[in-house]
């Protein structure tokens, strides 16, 4: 009977234990299958019907909409290419390969997910909107302050996140083969 | 058990302390144990509920404020607004809401081809069961019927006795025959999606190319059409 006296401290483990882990899991992004070129990381399976229960409760919680699979493909970067997080104090210049896909926007948002409020108003680049090179290139200047060219307005809070759905994806990304892909790289400029 | 002889007080004190605390030890092993239990149950048990009973949840969301079978226009997506979250400023977006145990739903769109158009549906917990682009679809034209398991065999019974009745000659007269033409012309363009579930969304997705072209690809997401058709008899 002296047995029984652990029960309800077995019962508070148990849920905080639970609780913890819950927590633990949804803040590593939508479930297992992440692919990871560079600074980007995607979820493939979230855009189709062998998504994980993970991944459901990932975007439950988020309230996002994200793309099927025959849509596009949504890359996110947390950090630059050296593994430092994206940070508004810092420049940014974004460029180098463009992924394989009909048409690419690239945006950046807080971290819960709004679009970063910036005086210029304007949220994102597309594919279609950018200045190039003579070779096709391209320059992305992510910076707080307005910048000349392709400027990605970053706003004032310090941490943020880049997002860059590639619509209509080659097929062979679609059909999951990642090791061709190519996206941008982030490079870390002057802070401030 | 009486100590060894050569036993101290001291050890045999320590010793004495550490059998009681390894009792004490193999006595809790079956609450540590089932704490651990409990606590992966628990966490399963959150996950799975979490798409059904989160109240931010994309499907709960739209069900407070759209009607069944009617089309909601997204606004442009700003910082002003998270609904939802990361939203491609560049996209047009109209959702439809279903609930299949009310009927069937038609979604019918036209790409223009300017602007790249998606079409994808998703069960209330979130799962997309079919996407589909205007590169995938005949002349860009998006014709889809959803609809149970129930349904479609109701609907492909009433064919077959359709076929069954119909008398010999009956398309003898060229007007008849196109008749029949443009009709077949339109079940197969039509795509009938089994769903698995009953509650879920439709989500028609038009893409403005460049910031000043988002107008353009609002006004071709607004064509797009969602109707809650009869069940068959």
């Amino acid at each position: 009977m002296n047995g029984l006296r652990a029960l309800p401290f077995a019962a508070i483990a148990a849920l905080a234990l639970g609780l913890a882990a819950t927590l633990l899991s949804l803040q590593n992004g939508p479930g297992f299958g992440a692919v990871r070129i560079g600074a980007w990381t995607a979820w493939p399976q979230i855009g189709g019907s062998d998504i994980d229960p993970y991944a459901r409760a990932s975007i439950a919680v988020d309230g996002a909409l994200p793309l099927g699979a025959n849509e596009g493909l949504a890359f996110v970067a947390t950090t630059d290419d050296s593994g430092a997080p994206l940070d508004a104090r810092c420049d940014y210049l974004i460029g180098g390969r463009a992924p394989s896909a009909r048409f690419w926007t690239l945006s950046a948002y807080d971290v819960d997910g709004r679009l970063r409020p910036n005086a210029a108003d304007r949220y994102g680049l597309t594919s279609a909107a950018l200045l190039r090179d003579s070779q096709g290139g391209f320059v992305i200047d992510a910076a707080r302050e307005a910048r000349p060219g392709n400027w990605l307005p970053l706003g004032e809070k310090s941490r943020f996140i880049l997002v860059l759905r590639a619509y209509q994806a080659a097929t062979s990304v679609v059909e999951n083969a990642f090791e061709a892909m190519t996206l941008p790289t982030i490079a870390r400029g002057a802070c401030s | 058990m009486s100590p060894p002889l050569s036993d101290s007080p001291r050890a045999h004190s320590r010793r004495i302390w550490r059998l009681s605390w390894l009792d004490r030890a193999i006595g809790l092993l079956p609450w540590i144990l089932g704490a651990l239990f409990g606590a992966v149950a628990l966490h399963l048990l959150i996950i799975l509920a979490l798409p059904a009973v989160w109240p931010g949840g994309a499907y709960r969301a739209l069900a407070l404020r759209l009607p069944l079978g009617e089309k909601l226009l997204l606004p442009r997506a700003d910082s002003a607004s998270r609904d939802p979250a990361f939203s491609d400023p560049f996209a047009a977006v109209a959702i439809c809401r279903f609930d299949l145990s009310r009927g069937p739903l038609r979604l019918r769109a036209d790409a223009d081809g300017d602007h790249p158009f998606s079409l994808s549906v998703r069960l209330a917990d979130g799962t997309i069961i079919y996407s589909a682009n205007d590169r995938q679809t005949p002349q860009g034209k998006f014709d889809v019927l959803i609809v149970t398991q129930a349904q479609a065999d109701a609907q492909d019974s009433k064919e077959e006795s359709k076929e069954d009745v119909k008398p010999d000659g009956a398309q003898d007269s060229a007007a008849s025959a196109s008749a029949a033409g443009a009709a077949g012309d339109a079940v197969e363009n039509e795509l009938r999606l089994v769903s698995p579930g009953a509650r879920g969304f439709a989500v028609f997705r038009v893409l403005s190319l460049r910031y000043g072209d988002y107008d353009a690809a609002a006004a071709a997401r607004a064509e797009a059409q969602c109707q809650l058709e009869k069940p068959t008899p």
